[in-house]
């Protein structure tokens, strides 16, 4: 069972992330407030290399990336 | 005199243990016809332990009814509605973006999900207004990735309209 978006590059957390956002934004006005608090996310991380400190990247954008690169690869991981 | 103590401690003891099987023969059968249902998200868990008669879940494998004393099986779920049917024959439904249903022995079944909601907590206009939104980037023309998470909210919301009829 090949899905869709695992071809694209997308990885079950993401796709699991992007179902829950979209049930976050469909609920009525009062409850979606308080539910969107839940999908907001802004981690960063750098990569360290011989006692150096990397470029310090955004998760999010990183995992976008990652995602092209796996699908530009045949979408298996 | 000591191998004597312990042959009539021995002797005392037989009995004790014949009563307690006997007794947990008798609890395992008052038990047998409910589900012992777990409802979890990351922030909230909505059932612990809760006594259900059937639990219906939308697996990706087709839609499916847990009984008490189902086979033990793991099932991943699709964006859809879980409906709980309680003993008084009342019964409760909620939507759940997506997740596992483990079926577990001794009639235990635990659902994990990231967002879940009961239906009365949805707006149809919401509903509506992405499906609009979430088709154009589905037909335009942007990244592979983009198109893909447009499809994923479009199986989201046509499930959430569906439910919502």
């Amino acid at each position: 069972m090949t899905f869709a978006w695992k071809a694209a590059g997308l990885t079950y957390n993401r796709y699991l992330a992007v179902a829950a956002r979209v049930v976050r934004r469909s609920l009525k006005e009062d409850k979606r407030l308080a539910a969107e608090r839940r999908g907001q996310q802004d981690l960063k991380f750098a990569k360290w290399s011989n006692g150096k400190q990397g470029d310090v990247k955004n998760l999010a954008d990183a995992n976008a990336e990652a995602a092209v690169e796996s699908a530009a690869a045949g979408g298996a991981q | 005199m000591n191998s004597l103590r312990i042959a009539r401690a021995a002797l005392r003891a037989r009995p004790a243990t014949l009563c307690a099987t006997v007794q947990r023969r008798g609890y395992a059968e008052a038990v047998s016809d409910k589900i012992k249902l777990s409802l979890s998200l990351p922030h909230q868990s909505i059932y612990r332990s809760h006594d259900a008669v059937q639990v219906n879940i939308p697996a990706e494998s087709g839609e499916m009814g847990v009984l008490a004393n189902h086979v033990p099986s793991i099932e991943q779920l699709k964006p859809g509605v879980v409906e709980i049917m309680e003993e008084n024959g009342s019964t409760k439904r909620f939507f759940l973006s997506g997740g596992f249903a483990v079926v577990q022995p001794k009639s235990a079944l635990s659902i994990n999900a990231v967002e879940g909601f009961p239906l009365e907590d949805f707006s149809i206009d919401a509903v509506r207004a992405q499906i609009a939104e979430a088709q154009k980037v589905a037909n335009g023309n942007g990244s592979e990735q983009d198109i893909a998470e447009a499809k994923i909210e479009l199986e989201v919301l046509e499930s959430l309209q569906a439910a919502l009829k």
